[in-house]
């Protein structure tokens, strides 16, 4: 559980990072992005094989009532989180530039669907030259982000069915390599630097972690 | 952890970003955020003065490069000097190149001592004389005048680079030089603007496959066909220019095997290099990344024949390091004059230089505080937990805004240049 937190943080923590480097003087930078990509995709396998390991140890439950702790609080935390987003463009910037902690939990949520739509601007000011794609995301990998925004509530349970499904193929033997590994990740409590978001203290930001992390994929396929 | 906001207290552009002797240690070159350069010269030793050794007092300074707007992309470019490299000095004048994010500069510095008077064309304001008052004809002459110094752009090298330069390095020709961006590697010849070859690409047909960029690049001090680049997967190519007009397969590839004890989140990270530098020799190259210096040697590609830790207490605050965006920090190293001591810096304006013969290694401290003049720099130590004896300091708390990532040494003598944010200290060793 701890490990699974531990990495949801790190996941927000870096679209956060990914979407700030984007407002920054002199634009985009390739080694940055390469690097919070990374350690997103890190911190994605780390949240999943944690989650794989949290299902297995878990007691052995009827399979209608299983699925629903996992559901409920996504979906209710989403309408909240759906609620909020349309607030727009206003108080938007605010959070970025403040950088308060509690709002870091939240602005990750709506970040993620708008670099589709600042990137979409850009795009379409730029030249169609192959030399500028590498500074915005691929046409697809944004086409795919607006669907995830579009049909958030469709995919939902969808995509929470997959996910555990192919982190059973893949992960089991990682999960074990990487959670003997991650004892230093473990131990670099959210206590100790005041400037840290807190470590999902903010539950309805964090819970939608799951519909988050198609968002994620996304947002890790497009750097 | 600490985090003083130590850049509050000046402004941010005067921030240094990049510091540089040239070949003879006469000159030192620092450039900052705000797009200027600052020239200092050494002072001639006088023998009436004989404690004054040669201090460093401002030369020249002038406005190198400016902020611009990328219309096409909507994007700032930012004026922050990213790196300076002198040219060997050919006659009176002195020439760098300096560069930002996309464009290289060739800077010529000179001297102007006499001034033409006499002219009889204007009066004494400048005006024109109505011609028909002008019955004589005389020849202005020099007369000496305060010492001026000018720097002039000679040459400006634009519009080749789609990402930032990270690199620029004058090749043991004289009449080449480097440019270096995240994915391409561009050769220029100093009398061409508009023409520059492009000799190292590595962006991937699917931008999406991309999974490692360039991260320094420098030039053979003595074989004007041989370079080196660095990558953020910890690894340096040695690319041969008579090979192939495009050096996409290297001659060497260094790489060291991942130690698996070591592996973490944030191993991938760490392990980018963040500079490359070529020994005096040209018999090594030495790298740094986040936590080592390593010392290559360049017949054995497979491991590194010296790894120092500069702060490898930091192993174990990776997590917070990435909060704080300090894990992106790029770190320089330098080598002193006979290749036998390396510097580099690291966090609470210290600074660390490793002895490859002795073994010794010191950590010093760029502050006021130390560095009256003539005193001597004490040596510092870092308590990695346990008791923490008087002097020590412990890692909770090293302030992570002091850091010192630019570092320059004088190419024959014991004198460094040190560049903690906005402030330059510069350390002599001592004259007995």
């Amino acid at each position: 559980m701890e490990v699974q937190k531990e990495a949801q943080r790190i996941m927000t923590l870096s679209v956060w990072k990914m979407y700030h480097s984007r407002m920054q003087r002199g634009g985009l930078r390739l080694h940055r992005s390469l690097q919070l990509s990374l350690v997103m995709r890190s911190a994605r396998e780390l949240y999943l094989s944690a989650k794989v390991d949290a299902h297995e140890s878990e007691p052995p439950l009827p399979p209608a009532p299983s699925p629903d702790p996992h559901l409920h609080p996504p979906r209710e935390a989403h309408a909240a989180a759906e609620a909020a987003a349309p607030d727009g463009e206003q108080p938007f910037p605010e959070p970025m530039d403040t950088q308060e902690a509690p709002r870091a939990e939240e602005t990750p949520a709506r970040c993620a669907p708008r670099p589709a739509k600042v990137s979409r601007k850009r795009r379409s000011s730029s030249l169609s030259d192959s030399g500028d794609a590498g500074l915005v995301p691929s046409k697809k990998a944004r086409l795919e982000e607006a669907a995830a925004e579009e049909g958030f509530s469709s995919e939902l349970r969808d995509r929470l069915q997959p996910p555990p499904a192919q982190a059973e193929g893949a992960f089991p033997n990682l999960a074990r390599v990487l959670q003997r590994r991650f004892s230093g990740l473990l131990n670099c409590t959210p206590a100790a630097p005041p400037t840290a978001p807190p470590a999902c203290e903010a539950k309805p930001a964090c819970r939608p972690a799951d519909s988050m992390l198609n968002v994620l994929v996304r947002a890790v396929v497009a750097f | 952890m600490n985090c003083s906001d130590e850049s509050t207290y000046g402004n941010k552009a005067d921030i240094i970003s990049t510091v540089e002797f040239n070949h003879t240690g006469e000159l030192l070159a620092t450039g900052d955020k705000g797009g200027r350069v600052v020239i200092f010269q050494r002072e001639q030793e006088s023998k009436n003065q004989v404690h004054r050794r040669g201090e460093y007092n401002v030369y020249s300074t002038f406005q190198s490069h400016e902020p611009e707007f990328d219309y096409l992309k909507s994007l700032e470019i930012e004026e922050k000097i990213n790196k300076i490299r002198w040219l060997p000095q050919q006659n009176a004048a002195y020439f760098l190149l300096s560069t930002n994010d996309k464009t290289v500069k060739l800077w010529k510095v000179s001297e102007r001592d006499k001034r033409p008077e006499g002219y009889n064309l204007k009066d004494e304001e400048g005006r024109l004389r109505d011609p028909a008052t002008i019955t004589t004809l005389r020849v202005p002459v020099l007369r000496p005048m305060d010492l001026m110094v000018e720097a002039t752009p000679r040459r400006v090298f634009a519009n080749a680079h789609t990402y930032h330069i990270n690199s620029i390095s004058v090749n043991s020709d004289y009449e080449t030089y480097m440019s270096a961006d995240d994915l391409r590697i561009n050769l220029w010849n100093f009398e061409i603007t508009n023409q520059s070859f492009n000799i190292v690409d590595i962006k991937p047909a699917n931008m999406e496959e991309l999974t490692e960029v360039i991260t320094a690049a420098e030039f053979h001090p003595h074989h004007c066909n041989t370079f080196v680049y660095s990558s953020s997967k910890g690894t340096i190519r040695l690319c041969d220019m008579r090979a192939s007009a495009l050096c996409d397969r290297h001659t060497k590839f260094f790489e060291e095997p991942e130690d698996p004890s070591n592996r973490s989140f944030f191993s991938e990270i760490i392990s980018s290099i963040s500079d490359v530098k070529f020994s005096h020799s040209g018999r090594y190259i030495m790298t740094r990344d986040y936590l080592t210096v390593k010392v290559w040697d360049l017949n054995m590609e497979n491991r590194p024949i010296e790894t120092y830790q500069v702060h490898d207490y930091l192993r174990s605050k990776l997590c917070s390091l990435y909060e704080n965006d300090c894990i992106f920090d790029k770190f320089e190293c330098v080598w002193n004059g006979s290749d036998s001591v390396i510097m580099t810096g690291s966090y609470n304006n210290f600074f660390r230089m490793f002895d490859r013969n002795t073994k010794r290694d010191v950590t010093l401290e760029a502050s006021r505080e130390n560095s009256k003049p003539r005193a001597i720099l004490k040596p510092r130590k870092v308590c990695v937990g346990g008791k923490r004896r008087k002097d020590e300091i412990s890692v909770d708390s090293l302030d992570f805004s002091k850091k010192i990532l630019h570092t320059a040494w004088h190419p024959s003598e014991n004198i460094i240049a040190v560049a903690a944010t906005n402030n330059l200290y510069i350390f002599q060793d001592k004259v007995n």
